[in-house]
């Protein structure tokens, strides 16, 4: 009972926070609530107390690093950050943290991940992320190929991170929807997804595709590639077009009108509802991709990977697309072969939007430290960024290209109190998260040894315990 | 002034240092200086001519020497990478340039890494600029051989004599790897690592004819004989638990192997057996995921734990993407250290203890000839640190890389207006 009081409230303040023109309080094209949400999601926030972390160097992720702060956390959300006293109406019995000097910061997002979809152990069996029938399969949704169980899940928040997106692999032209998750325990991936994310599509340029189509029916160049983005933009444009005929006719439309999965995907990227996720590496193959979303007037969102973004900058910024990138990955395929330790703040500089990601269950615990890595490059070769502008990589930006900065990604008034307290500075190879929370609730915490724990982690992995031991502890007891 | 050749650097006394014609005097003052006995605050060291003239606090600066002066700086003795392909690859994915394995070759121990190296290739210099001055090559297993071959150590010099031991070590991959090379089980592995070792101790006698050996021809059996001799060390990559036992037994069988486990991410379950039987193991210590069956033990304290048993170990970086990943050769360590191991442990394992494996003593920092140096912006075990000068041999080494120049030319201080292939 309690808990649902608390999520309603929590509802409440949710729409009362809701910025004047934000995308969500806009009305939806006529669309059929089925087909909006065949898998809807069911993520409820954990039960949390009202909490207020005292004493705490904050680094909001709007740029802003404050060195005795305070963090007020109700229902959830934030209520009040800052140097300030507790907002009205704020419990004087609240859960007190005194942070005692240490960082806080908002909880990580990694957009571009495959736990669960290339869980551990990397087995045949757990294989999901690539669906390699053919080049255009839009109409598969990474959700479908994603198991909760993956203990990377577990490890990765440990690492700080709150928020993921889940994404098809880079076989194919267009790969399939993406899915925005809290990194929350859950039985199912439903249970996980990010209540009311923007859908996302993978595509991928260059290599990939044409390597693993080469020799099964194309495309086999990148000269494929591009005429394989394009006519399937056409058949997209037709088919919303019908799509729009029939939404006009009314009542008739089921009997004049079939779901085509594939194509509705492509139809609702046109219509500006789902956002563009793109695999891809080269400078120049990045620009013709631009040019191919002003042909069929659709838009990229944030290219992903990006190791060449350094060299166009200037041009990503002015078609207001994002880059999400390694720190220091080059060389592992020859699109790659340019990459630089300072892309991230490369492109950060020239005005363009700048993301780390990690592709990768390992570097995904990490991502902190592949941000100081690349920031203290870029701060080598004479940028002058600061730390707390530097921060926005790691949470506000990919919060950003995902549709999701009015409810997450900063420490601002009214968002989830998603955060992380840090045992030193973040920037440091040494610093651990101790305690993380998402909507405000305690999900990890390093002294207590709160953490999830996969069903895969049970009962092996571990030394067995002693049966001697434990009788003859049994015996001293009696 | 032409334009195009003002880039503006606030962090110019790196730049600076770095294109000058290597000068070799400097006096570098207040650093945190890395010797025998462990980091000392406060330090100035005086170079002269290739040679540490004098260490201690408070040095007056010689009149007319280049001062290199910074609180933060740290003067350590140069990285030691104990795992990696460098040399052997351009770019992984493109098997024309990648000579890291031989799927079709009939050869296996005999294949020389040496062969294949190549010191020019780009990842060197790459990797030179981020403090690395040695590594250990290691060609990879492939086809149903579970030998990758002979591996060989060198310098990050990217000079044509750079290697220094062209015969360093066999690599040998049991575990998963080894039982898919080998047919298909971990028995079959092991039949074909025990025929082969008697192969290599019955070499020359048992072969009337080249194909007379149980699992090795000739020049595979010769090439394996200095190791089951325990002449070089044996790699062998192996991470679960029981696998680890099954070294140890055949270490007991061929009591004279130097054997150097390769993964070892389940070693803490056997850390006492490891140490008992002088195993030395090569981790990674961000391995905390079961990402293999033979890996369900990982975690983070796998490090800690082998330290407490007091096993020999070095400190790599295992993960994947490693052939451009010696660069972040301290982040993995300073992760050790994140996790609790000290300081002092973590350096060393990335540095004299993998050295002295291989008979190559990386000298502490002191007065005479420099033999490794680097001097780097900070700590060295801290991701967002940095070399400001390298020097290999005695020799000033350049901090240009083809990294550094791609940098150079698209920096968005740059503010030339020509194309950027003028930059």
């Amino acid at each position: 009972m309690k808990k649902r009081l608390l999520l309603l409230s929590a509802a409440a303040l949710l729409m009362a926070c809701e910025p004047a023109g934000s995308d969500k309080t806009e009305a939806k094209p006529d669309k059929d609530a089925a087909v909006e949400n065949a898998f809807p999601s069911t993520y409820a926030p954990l039960a949390s107390e009202p909490t207020v972390i005292t004493n705490a160097q904050l680094i909001d992720g709007t740029g802003n690093e404050i060195t005795t702060g305070s963090l007020y956390i109700q229902d959830g959300r934030i209520v009040a950050v800052g140097a300030g006293e507790a907002p009205e109406g704020f419990p004087s019995e609240a859960e007190t943290i005194d942070a005692q000097g240490r960082f806080v910061t908002p909880g990580i997002i990694d957009i571009h991940s495959h736990l669960g979809n290339y869980a551990s152990p990397g087995v045949n069996a757990h294989s999901d992320g690539n669906e390699v029938t053919s080049p255009i399969t839009s109409e598969v949704d990474a959700e479908h190929g994603v198991w909760p169980q993956d203990p990377g899940f577990d490890e990765a928040l440990q690492g700080g991170i709150t928020t993921l997106h889940i994404l098809p692999g880079s076989a194919n032209l267009f790969g399939g929807k993406g899915v925005t998750l809290r990194n929350i325990a859950s039985r199912t991936v439903q249970g996980m997804k990010f209540p009311d994310a923007p859908e996302t599509l993978k595509m991928a340029c260059g290599e990939n595709p044409k390597r693993v189509y080469g020799d099964k029916g194309g495309p086999g160049s990148r000269m494929g590639n591009v005429a394989g983005y394009r006519k399937n933009w056409i058949r997209a444009a037709e088919y919303r077009d019908k799509r729009n005929e029939a939404a006009e006719k009314g009542g008739d439309k089921e009997k004049d009108f079939t779901r085509d999965l594939q194509l509705e995907t492509l139809a609702d990227v046109l219509d500006g509802e789902i956002l563009v996720q793109m695999h891809c590496y080269r400078a120049d193959e990045m620009v013709q991709i631009l040019d191919i979303a002003k042909e069929f007037d659709y838009k990229v969102t944030t290219f992903h990977h990006a190791v060449e973004a350094y060299k166009i900058g200037d041009i990503l910024a002015e078609n207001g697309t994002c880059a999400a990138m390694w720190a220091d990955w080059y060389a592992f395929k020859m699109e790659s072969y340019d990459g630089i330790r300072e892309n991230v703040p490369f492109v950060h500089a020239a005005g363009a939007c700048a993301m780390i990601h990690s592709d990768d269950d390992n570097n995904i615990q990490r991502l902190n430290q592949e941000v100081a890595k690349t920031w203290a490059d870029g701060n080598r070769a004479g940028l002058n960024i600061p730390k707390a502008e530097a921060w926005k990589w790691l949470s506000t930006n990919p919060a950003k290209a995902l549709g999701i900065l009015d409810e997450t990604g900063t420490l601002e008034v009214g968002k989830r109190a998603d955060v992380v307290l840090w045992s030193a500075d973040p920037f440091s190879t040494y610093a651990r998260p101790e305690t993380v929370m998402i909507d405000g609730a305690t999900v990890f915490d390093r002294a207590s040894g709160l953490k999830p724990k996969s069903d895969f982690r049970l009962g092996q992995g571990e030394a067995p315990a002693s049966m001697t031991q434990e009788t003859s502890n049994a015996g001293d007891e009696l | 002034m032409s334009k195009r050749f003002q880039i503006l650097l606030t962090a110019a006394s790196a730049a600076l240092l770095s294109t000058q014609a290597f000068a070799q005097d400097l006096f570098i003052q207040d650093a945190t200086v890395v010797t025998a006995v462990g980091q000392q605050a406060d330090t100035d060291i005086v170079i002269r001519g290739g040679q540490i003239a004098q260490i201690g606090s408070d040095l007056a600066a010689p009149e007319g020497m280049d001062v290199l002066d910074g609180a933060g700086q740290w003067v350590t003795p140069g990285l030691f990478s104990s795992f990696s392909t460098l040399g052997l690859v351009d770019v992984a994915a493109e098997s024309s340039t990648n000579d890291m394995s031989a799927s079709e070759a009939d050869t296996s121990v005999s294949e020389r890494a040496v062969d294949s190296f190549n010191p020019r290739t780009a990842h060197i210099a790459n990797t030179r600029r981020r403090g690395v001055t040695h590594a250990v090559v290691s060609p990879s297993p492939s086809g149903d051989s579970i030998f990758a071959g002979i591996g060989l150590i060198t310098t990050t010099t990217g000079n044509f004599e750079s290697v220094v031991n062209d015969s360093a070590f066999v690599h040998v991959a049991l575990g998963e790897t080894g039982s898919s090379r080998a047919g298909g089980s971990r028995s079959a592995a092991l039949a074909q690592l025990r025929a082969a070792f008697d192969d290599a101790q019955g070499y020359p006698s048992r072969y009337r004819s080249p194909t007379d050996g149980d699992a090795l021809s000739r020049q595979d059996a010769a090439a394996l004989a200095p190791a089951v001799r325990g002449e070089v060390p044996m790699i062998i990559a192996a991470s679960r638990a029981s696998d680890l036992l099954g070294i140890i037994r055949l270490k007991e069988e061929y009591p004279a192997l130097d054997i150097i486990v390769l993964g070892a991410t389940e070693g803490w379950q056997v850390a006492d057996e490891l140490a008992a039987a002088n195993i030395k193991v090569i981790l990674d210590p961000v391995q905390d995921l079961p990402s293999k069956f033979e890996d369900l033990g990982a975690r983070y304290e796998n490090v800690l734990l082998l330290d407490e048993a007091g096993v020999d170990y070095a400190i790599s970086n295992l993960t994947s993407f490693r052939v451009t990943k010696p660069t972040a050769l301290g982040q993995h360590a300073g992760n050790a250290v994140g996790n609790g191991l000290s300081w002092d442990k973590a350096f060393t394992a990335i540095t004299s203890t993998p050295a002295g494996w291989f008979d190559l003593p990386i000298s502490d920092v002191a007065t005479g000839p420099i033999t490794n140096l680097v001097v780097w912006d900070g700590d060295p075990l801290e991701a967002t640190s940095a070399p400001l000068k390298v020097w290999i041999d005695g020799k000033e080494q350049s901090l240009e890389s083809r990294q550094s120049l791609l940098r150079d030319r698209y920096n968005p201080l740059n503010e030339s207006d020509m194309p950027h292939k003028y930059r």
